[in-house]
């Protein structure tokens, strides 16, 4: 293998070296190498948790965490990806549990063996506070554990590296959702317009505009008061 | 009161808000409020009892560095099992530099811990600092009669060297009742252990340590009971319920955090109390009643 | 670049003061489309040689794919063994597909009896990716006859007016439904925060940040996941199975791992197989997921499904345009609904930031390419500036932070702060607009078949508006998910012998036309690997 020059850089795919063009995601610098993913991604954008990715530095102590998708490879990246989290999620029914502060302890009682290592908040590619969203959740604050954690991609890398085994994505998906139901007020006037459309308020009026030419349509389109 | 950051715990926040809701009520009444800590996580629950594991340190540590972010002196806890995990995790960690480094170390994404946070109880901060005498004159409804009995448990006194007053001969929560013009009950087992988290499997046990506890303190003549620790509370209330009919005494206990009792006296936020106790309350004359 | 930014920076303060430039007439519009917009290059698009809807006109790289030889020699399946006999099979595990089975479920299928088949892993899809927000016409000041209005302009009046009124009458009602489940939408002192997107009328835009795909689905998914819907994952389907009277009968995947293929047999398919990004229409780039093959297309076709509008593409009309590493990836459009413009390389606001999406994107393309007044990277990429710390000066501090997070780590994990500097944006390949056509109740004109979602064709018309695709795929995924299971009740649904006959067909068709390829479909996935590794590629040893 040739010397990396200016424009290229060496990364080390679980140990195997590869010379690939500086500037490429660690995603796409993989598949310049000749890699062809099954697992490992997905939405390629960020937002599904598919390429979870875990390197370290040549000569540097720790580990760092990061999806292959939104970063850039560097040269002397020691890299191997996570793609599947082996962590048993629990199944409830939302409309009918209590959501009372123990909700969270009674379907993940395990987050009470958090310690406050903060090792998951370390091993967030999305920089969420993992540790202090547990903790709230471990005290039976749904808003705060439904907020910190708004961002979560479900990766799993938190679950990993957990010594406490706790499932981290799941309890907050799951706070999310009490929140979501119990605690996020309803807006009136969504349960209008939904009784309004049930009672036909508007059936006639949108019934004859899908009756209507193109011609008519353009006509009322152009005279649109825009808001 | 000092520069200090209230760590409420995770029960305060849960089954023991009655706690917290009289105790900030309380210090509201005396021109203390309780600021509490930003960020604080939970305090580890239980001390870690082995010398070589640094990681359940983690927890108190974190706890101390938030308070050192902030500026403060010390932390005052009102949660008997927090006082007492946060308090030996402070000491233990603090008598070896060697200790303090490693955990320091390991958590790198903090500032170190520069050692030197106290950690208090805030039955011991009304006594030092705020003055029993201060508290007196905060009454406005004397307790006049109502007989108390202070339990203590386990977490407040032992071990010696972190406990709030003399783990045999406590005289602290006696004290305060008097300072409330109520009368203490001292009773036997005022200092033993509730049986703490056996109430999950081992119960029974938890059932006849709560039975000597209970019995003792009616015995001596008791009306009421109060405790500081959460997990106290919920064997003891669990139990009395439990046990009612095997109890020495027809006459109720109501058991009640000794915060509660303050704030009955100053006529503040208590919380919700046992029906129990508002029916020991109606003798009682109130402030108003008192100047008619 | 800091040069060039300084010209943005420069002209900020009368921009705010003036307010953005004002939107098009109808005419300017269509001379900019006609002009700039990459769907009226006729050389880019052919004429379908073969199948139900020969004669459409449909992009080229769309054709080979619907034109290609079968993936497997249907002789080498043998249909005697079924591997799974179910009431509802559903292809594809997005946002379309896990509504479908939730709903097949509640009218009445057993969990165990509905299947989920999905390329890649469970909520592998665009819909969990959508950032900006949902459209639902629940303000008082908004109505869904002014919903069907502002859709039907923007698909140039050829959207099926069916299925537009199914989808805005249904909008409210699939708000409610997951408010149910629980998701966390933008709301300030109990009323839902909405906005406008490019197009509407109205604000009716309800988001979750701009997170509102992954908000949404997720709690989907795991409402799918506690009711216990059975998921097979990494397994593709490859081709459809009818029986033998031409009703769909369920399908054949493929083990993308292990290389097997599995016998589903199904008394009703659900196809939600999402849309096309990943074939890189005219070589752009995309904002869509790995899966995006339009596999459900190629598979749909050889079993006789009709298609409509797949002539029209949808391209976003801002995607990164620098840094290279994330090039083609989406720049939700709230950026715009939220106040940030684009602007070009003299500092000048050149087009109302919220036309419709086909007519941005034509001004921004015209701007680059034809007024010169773009901005052009090191790599030889043009753009324009979409100017985000507008944003800030609009709404206060911290307003990216906070609703726009996800765009904010996006180029903050690239060493671009956009509270601060304008992003470099230029169009992406966004969306399939056309598809498989359905009714009212995702009916495809096979009995039997029923598809929801991007895979559909006939809602969005030749141009989508933001906040109708996650709608969409709410109202289809369900509509199709119920009449799949009512179809699946029914007497007339009971499968004959299952057949493959229709794949081998097709292959003679496609001799008979006299169409000679290489190329095999349905393409699974793209294949990034570099020139130099496939030039020495001998294959894989399994």
């Amino acid at each position: 293998m040739s010397i990396p020059s200016e424009n290229t850089i060496r990364i080390y795919v679980m140990g195997s070296a590869y010379e690939v063009p500086r500037g490429l995601t660690i995603m796409d610098a993989m598949e310049h190498a000749g890699w062809r993913f099954t697992r490992g991604a997905g939405c390629r954008s960020g937002f599904c948790g598919a390429c979870s990715t875990v390197y370290r530095h040549e000569g540097d102590y720790r580990l760092r965490f990061v999806l292959a998708c939104q970063t850039e490879a560097e040269d002397g990246m020691y890299l191997v990806q996570l793609p599947f989290t082996p962590a048993p999620r629990v199944s409830y029914t939302l409309a009918a549990l209590n959501p009372d502060e123990n909700v969270l302890l009674q379907h993940y009682p395990e987050i009470a063996r958090c310690v406050s290592c903060n090792t998951c908040t370390k091993a967030c590619p999305q920089d969420i506070e993992v540790m202090d969203y547990v903790q709230a959740a471990l005290r039976g604050d749904i808003a705060q554990t439904a907020s910190l954690s708004f961002d979560c991609i479900q990766c799993g890398l938190c679950s990993m590296r957990c010594p406490a085994d706790i499932k981290h994505y799941h309890m907050a998906q799951m706070a999310r959702r009490v929140y979501g139901r119990y605690m996020s007020p309803i807006t009136e006037h969504l349960e209008e317009r939904i009784v309004e459309i049930e009672k036909g308020v508007y059936a006639e009026e949108v019934d004859a505009l899908v009756k209507m030419t193109r011609g008519e349509l353009e006509e009322i389109y152009a005279a649109r008061v825009v808001e | 009161m000092n520069n200090t950051a209230y760590f409420p715990g995770c029960s305060l926040k849960a089954e023991a808000s009655d706690y917290e809701r009289s105790a900030a009520a309380v210090m509201e009444a005396l021109g203390q409020p309780l600021e509490e800590l930003e960020r604080w996580t939970c305090c580890g629950t239980v001390y870690s009892l082995t010398d070589d594991d640094l990681m359940h340190q983690l927890a108190s540590v974190r706890n101390l560095i938030r308070a050192q972010e902030c500026g403060a002196e010390e932390i005052v806890t009102l949660c008997s099992m927090c006082f007492n995990t946060l308090k030996r995790s402070k000491v233990f960690i603090e008598q070896d530099a060697a200790r303090l480094e490693t955990v320091n170390a390991f958590m790198d994404e903090e500032p170190d811990y520069e050692g030197g946070i106290e950690v208090f109880h805030l039955l011991e901060i009304l006594r030092d600092q705020v003055g029993f005498e201060s508290i007196e004159g905060r009454v406005t409804r004397p307790l006049s009669g109502l007989r108390v009995a202070p339990y203590y448990g386990c977490t407040l006194l032992r071990p010696r060297e972190i406990g709030i007053d003399e783990p045999d001969t406590p005289m602290i929560l006696q004290d305060f009742i008097r300072t409330l013009w109520a009368t203490p009950v001292e009773f036997a087992f005022q200092a033993e252990c509730c049986g703490t988290y056996q109430i999950v499997d081992t119960p029974e046990m938890v059932l006849e340590k709560s039975h000597r506890i209970l019995s003792s303190a009616m015995r001596a003549g008791a009306e009421v009971m109060v405790t500081s620790c959460p997990l106290c509370m919920h064997n003891l209330r669990l139990c009395y319920e439990e046990l009612r009919s095997s109890l020495p005494e027809k006459r109720e206990l109501s058991i009640v955090y000794w915060t509660q009792l303050a704030a009955i006296a100053f006529e503040v936020e208590t919380g919700e109390l046992p029906a129990s106790m508002d029916k020991l309350l109606e003798g009682l004359p109130t402030s108003m009643e008192l100047v008619r | 670049m800091r040069e060039a930014i300084a010209r943005v920076e420069a002209t900020r303060p009368a921009r705010l003061q003036a307010g953005p430039p004002p939107a098009m007439t109808p005419a300017e519009r269509e001379k900019v489309l006609a002009e700039f917009h990459p769907d009226y290059k006729a050389e880019k698009k052919r004429e379908l040689g073969i199948g139900v809807s020969a004669g459409n006109v449909v992009p080229n790289e769309v054709a080979d794919m619907l034109e290609a030889h079968l993936l497997v020699d249907p002789a080498k399946i043998d249909l005697s063994r079924v591997d799974y006999d179910v009431d509802v099979l559903i292809i594809g595990g997005g946002g379309a597909g896990t509504v479908a089975a939730i709903f097949a479920h509640q009218e009445g299928i057993p969990a165990e009896n509905i299947l989920i088949v999905t390329k890649l892993r469970h909520g592998d899809c665009n819909s969990t990716m959508a950032q900006g927000g949902i459209q639902a016409a629940d303000r008082p000041e908004d109505s869904p006859a002014i919903h069907y209005i502002d859709v039907m302009g923007g698909g140039h009046y050829e959207n099926k007016p069916e299925l537009v009124q199914a989808m805005v009458d249904d909008g409210p009602e699939i708000i409610r439904w997951h408010e149910e489940l629980g998701v966390m939408y933008d709301k300030e002192n109990g009323e839902y925060m909405e906005a406008h997107g490019g197009g509407t009328s109205r604000k009716r835009m309800h988001s979750c940040k701009d997170y509102t795909g992954k908000a949404i689905f997720n709690p989907i998914r795991d409402e799918a996941r506690n009711l216990g819907i059975p998921t097979l994952e990494f397994s593709p389907v490859i081709e459809l199975l009818l029986d033998v009277e031409g009703k769909a009968a369920g399908a054949i995947t493929y083990n993308l791992e292990t290389g097997e293929y599995r016998v589903i047999r199904a008394k009703a398919t659900v196809l939600a197989t999402g849309g096309f990004g990943r074939m890189h229409i005219q070589n752009f780039p995309t904002t869509n997921h790995y899966g995006a093959t339009a596999d459900g297309l190629v598979i749909a076709y050889r079993a006789g499904a009709k298609l409509l509008d797949m002539d029209s593409v949808q391209y976003h009309p801002t995607g990164v345009a620098y840094p290279s590493a994330i090039l083609g990836q989406l720049a939700t459009e709230k950026l715009r609904s939220q106040g940030a413009v684009p602007i070009n390389a003299d500092g000048e606001a050149f087009v109302y930031p919220l036309e419709p999406r086909d007519v941005e994107a034509a001004a921004i393309i015209r701007e680059c390419w034809s007024r010169e007044k773009g901005i052009e990277t090191a790599t030889g990429v043009r753009g324009v500036w979409l100017d985000t710390p507008m944003i800030d000066e609009i709404h206060g501090e911290g307003t990216i932070k906070d609703w726009l997070a996800a765009m904010w780590t996006m180029w903050n994990r690239h060493g671009i702060d956009i509270t601060k500097d304008p992003a470099l944006v230029y169009p992406t390949l966004h969306y399939q607009n056309g598809g498989v056509e359905i009714e009212a109740d995702g009916e495809t004109s096979v009995p039997g078949l029923f598809a929801g979602g991007e895979v559909e064709g006939g809602v969005h018309g030749k141009n989508r508006l933001m906040g109708n695709s996650l709608l969409g795929y709410n109202v289809f995924g369900r509509r199709a998910g119920i009449a799949a299971a009512k179809w699946a009740k029914k007497k007339k649904s009971k499968i004959k012998t299952l057949s493959l006959q229709h794949a081998v067909d097709f292959e003679q068709q496609l001799a008979d036309a006299g169409i000679e390829t290489d190329l095999q479909s349905p393409m699974l996935l793209p294949d990034y690997r570099s020139k130099s590794v496939l030039e020495r590629s001998l294959g894989r040893f399994i």
